[in-house]
């Protein structure tokens, strides 16, 4: 660094900061759009091999630290020791986009390949940057479309290996978790109907129609339509609702 | 004096003279009093007109060269127009003519003789002076008067008269009018004429003839009143809405005693009793759309709708209708003729038309066909064969081919069993005959039942005949249904009187305990024939407990078997007959539980007919909407049940997640096919 003039020691810092890249990534960046830190970031941001540079020995490491002492898998041990090194509950639901940014097959089980590939393609080669990289994670959620495909990889991460179904109390609490970020006031009714009416494994179809028909779907149901192809455990739930007065029937 | 070029003096001479002429007949006429007006108005039209033809004939010159070139009004026609003007219109005839006319006719109505002649006369001339003249001076105002006094005649028999009574005077007036525009109106009022009575008489009252107490529509559909129905509906067909009026008021007398029907609780004891009253109805009401109503094909329809609505209100219909077909085949059909077999066969297929739910009949009837055919207690071969042959034209082979299986197997049965004794002849001692049924798997509603214990004597006849079955046909399997079979056992009582008694196989395996025991326990029969308690409950209460046919004695005496119960040879037993046959307490009619099971292993046949139904739509479709999958599938099963749309969004569901289909990523609603 020393070798550049003040004002690009300047940009390679400011560009630092604001992507949280390594130096090296910025001088790259900042020398292939010739010091105009705009066009660093349009290179930087159009260009995702380069946000993977990362240190694969650094990353290594990283998984021995967490890796199972008898299998060549991070399991729930590790995941812990991770959770408690990122300084974030096991439950909370950070580590779900983290598992969806790792394409994780399983809850609480990250493979050598999932776990490596995973922390390249965010970029990060420690636990501190890591850390640094949780809270815009967390904001991922808020995005419409990223919520709704994490929402549907948690079907597949959270079922048990080799079921075509979920069991109904992960499903139970996956929407707790999920739903309370979206603040979908009916999510305890759902959950109360299904462990009183229903009290079976929930099916992916009806896992991905939830979301659509708590998105669509007023609190009211005054736009709920029996007709329209909801899974008949959807249409059970409305009835339900009415059944109970816990919403008035519309004309 | 046309020739002189005098035309125009002579024509309007004609005139003036014409004129002066009529005006003089005119005050005669205005003269003449009361009745004899229009005879005076009569005689002098009949003047006219010969004064008229003869005018022309002199002036026919004129009328051919003059009149025609200086454009005039032929003569023939200006003297009816001078007539026209100067008599009919003038001011004291047009008036009391019209009010002389109208006066007559309502004479007429009232029932005095008027002369028709002479009416007949005066309009003619109405007519003659052209149609216009005709409808405005006297139709228009006959037709309001006519209303007036039919609306007032309708008002005063609508309050005293009954539904039959007023029909009666509303189709006496009707050809009243028919008959006057015949005699002295012109043939077009005809139309006019009746329908302002129509109107009147009719229309204006339909709702509360129709809803009259005691006497309307349902009255008459109730007591049968063919007249009156007949005259209903050629009244009402005259106007608008007047049949779909009588129409409706049907379908909902015919809905609501229908309703009562099925869901009667007393008519539900007695299956048969019930088809038999649905029956009842059904013929009650094809006569009366026979006899009275023409047999007009919309009213046919009402009528089938009708009864596919309400007989499919009783989710029982199915069974109901099976069990009646039952009780006719095994005993109701004797004595009759092989036609009226037909009839009624016929009849019952026409309820099997309405039913929804043809599988669930389809399930009963094999049932019920599967206990007549292994009791032997069918009446006739030849009936139970057309009722399949008519189920199968209805429905197609694949709803009947399990139950011609069933008589397949029955004849196979009977060779099976000749073949058989003819290879033991030498060994048949006095050791008991058996007969076997051989049923295939599947076709036979059997229950998996666990085998009873059968007596030793049995069991070696059945072993000999299991060695000579296999050795027939290899590579099968027999097992006992001994829940299904009959025997027929010997037996001896106290004063040595001997019976031939006719039980169930399972009453069989309990009596042959007691050739060598006087006394068993509940617990030692279960014990020793391992029969199914609820089976062996039934069957030792109809040994014990029926009054005449108490081969055994039980202890204490009471109506049920409990599990502590005793039992003893019946020492004392007598009866008249040689052969007593001891019934088993069969719940005819389905107990609650089994028509649970029933029910839910119809539920479980459906599912995989829904499925198919799905996927066969969806692989020619590829891509299709929700509600249009749930429209075709339920279009191509009615003819066996009707699809409810909750089962087939479940089964949608199920094939999603079996991967057959998905939902379209951009719309859900739509689903598509995948491989």
């Amino acid at each position: 660094m020393h070798k550049l003039g003040r004002g690009h020691r300047d940009k390679v810092q400011q560009f630092m900061a604001i992507t949280g890249t390594s130096e090296k990534v910025a001088l790259q960046a900042l020398k292939a759009s010739d010091w105009h830190l705009e066009g660093a970031f349009d290179f930087f941001y159009s260009q995702p091999q380069i946000r993977a540079v990362t240190d694969s020995r650094h990353l290594e490491e990283l998984y021995n630290r967490y890796k199972d002492p008898y299998v060549d898998m991070i399991m729930v041990d590790g995941v812990s020791l991770l959770c408690n090194d990122l300084q974030v509950e096991p439950q909370d639901i950070v580590m779900l986009v983290v598992s969806w940014h790792m394409k994780a097959a399983t809850m609480c089980e990250f493979s050598r390949q999932e776990f490596i590939s995973g922390l390249q393609s965010l970029g990060v080669d420690s636990i501190e940057k890591f850390r640094e990289k949780i809270p815009s994670l967390r904001a991922e959620l808020k995005d419409e479309n990223k919520f709704r495909e994490i929402y549907n990889f948690a079907f597949g991460w959270a079922k048990d290996q080799g079921q075509k179904s979920l069991a109904l109390d992960t499903a139970i609490g996956m929407w707790q978790l999920l739903f309370a970020e979206k603040h979908w006031p009916l999510v305890d009714y759902w959950c109360q109907f299904l462990q009183v009416r229903h009290n079976k494994a929930i099916s992916r179809d009806t896992w991905s129609q939830l979301l659509e028909f708590a998105k669509t779907i007023d609190p009211q149901l005054s736009n709920y339509d029996a007709e329209g192809a909801w899974p008949y455990l959807i249409d059970e739930f409305v009835e339900y609702l009415f059944e109970n007065g816990i919403v008035q029937r519309g004309n | 004096m046309v020739l002189h070029k005098y035309g125009e003096k002579l024509y309007s001479g004609l005139v003036t003279t014409m004129t002066w002429h009529l005006k003089e007949i005119a005050k005669s006429i205005e003269a003449a009093q009361g009745g004899l007006f229009l005879e005076e108005l009569n005689r002098k039209w009949g003047d006219h007109n010969k004064a008229l033809q003869m005018i022309r004939d002199i002036l026919m010159y004129m009328d051919r060269t003059f009149v025609p070139s200086n454009r005039k009004t032929p003569v023939h026609e200006l003297g009816l127009n001078l007539w026209r003007d100067n008599i009919i219109h003038s001011h004291k005839i047009q008036t009391r003519l019209l009010d002389t006319l109208l006066d007559l006719i309502h004479r007429e109505r009232t029932g005095e003789v008027i002369n028709r002649g002479l009416m007949r006369n005066i309009t003619k001339m109405l007519m003659d002076l052209g149609s216009s003249v005709y409808q405005e001076d006297f139709e228009r105002p006959f037709l309001e008067v006519s209303a007036s006094f039919y609306s007032g005649e309708s008002q005063q028999f609508i309050e005293c008269c009954d539904c039959g009574d007023y029909l009666k005077k509303a189709e006496r007036r009707l050809n009243e009018e028919m008959e006057r525009v015949s005699h002295y109106l012109d043939a077009k009022s005809e139309a006019k004429i009746t329908s302002v009575v129509e109107k009147e008489m009719i229309a204006n009252h339909m709702q509360r003839l129709v809803h009259m107490e005691n006497s309307g529509l349902v009255n008459m559909l109730v007591d049968d009143k063919y007249e009156d129905l007949s005259r209903m509906y050629n009244l009402f067909r005259r106007v608008p809405e007047g049949l779909s009026t009588i129409r409706d008021v049907m379908t909902s007398h015919l809905r609501e005693t229908g309703k009562q029907l099925v869901s009667d609780p007393e008519r539900l004891r007695d299956p048969v009793d019930f088809v038999q009253r649905l029956l009842d109805m059904k013929d009650k009401h094809d006569k009366i759309i026979s006899i009275a109503f023409n047999n007009d094909k919309t009213f046919q329809n009402a009528l089938n709708s009708s009864f596919e609505y309400f007989i499919n209100l009783n989710n029982r219909s199915p069974e109901f209708i099976s069990l009646y077909v039952d009780d006719k085949l095994r005993k109701g059909l004797k004595g009759v003729t092989e036609e009226d077999v037909e009839v009624v066969l016929d009849k019952v297929m026409m309820l099997f038309r309405y039913l929804q739910e043809k599988d669930v009949f389809e399930k009963y009837y094999k049932q019920h066909l599967a206990k007549r055919l292994l009791s032997g207690k069918t009446v006739s071969d030849d009936a139970e064969r057309s009722m399949i042959v008519k189920l199968k034209t209805e429905c197609g082979y694949q709803f009947t081919s399990k139950l011609e299986g069933m008589f397949t197997d029955m004849r196979t049965s009977q060779d099976t069993m000749q073949g058989f004794y003819a290879s033991q002849y030498s060994e048949t001692g006095d050791g008991p005959t058996l007969a076997v049924q051989v049923l295939t798997t599947g076709s036979w509603p059997t229950q998996p039942s666990a085998p009873c214990n059968l007596p030793a004597e049995i069991l070696g006849v059945c072993e000999k005949f299991r060695a000579y079955y296999l050795g027939t046909h290899t590579g099968r399997r027999l097992t006992w249904q001994t829940n299904m079979g009959t025997a027929d056992i010997k037996a001896t009582f106290g004063k040595g009187q001997k019976h031939e008694l006719n039980v169930s196989t399972y009453q069989m395996c309990v009596l042959m305990l007691f050739n060598s025991a006087d006394r068993l326990s509940y617990k030692e029969i279960e014990q020793a024939t391992e029969i199914p308690a609820a089976d062996l409950k039934r069957c030792l209460q109809s040994l014990a407990c029926v009054k005449g046919k108490n081969v055994l004695r039980k202890e204490p005496m009471s109506k049920d078997i409990a599990e502590d119960d005793a039992f003893y040879f019946n020492d004392k037993f007598t009866s008249k007959f040689i052969k007593v046959k001891i019934g088993t307490v069969v719940a005819q009619k389905e107990s609650e539980p089994e028509k649970h099971e029933t029910r839910q292993r119809v539920e479980e046949d459906r599912k995989p007919q829904i499925e198919a139904a799905i996927v066969r739509i969806m692989k020619s479709r590829r891509v299709l909407d929700h509600n249009s999958i749930v429209t075709e599938v339920t279009t191509q099963l009615q003819s066996r049940f009707l699809p409810n749309p909750v089962v087939i969004k479940k089964r949608i569901e199920s094939l999603i997640e079996r991967e057959f289909l998905e939902r379209d990523k951009a719309d859900r609603k739509l689903y598509r096919y995948l491989a």
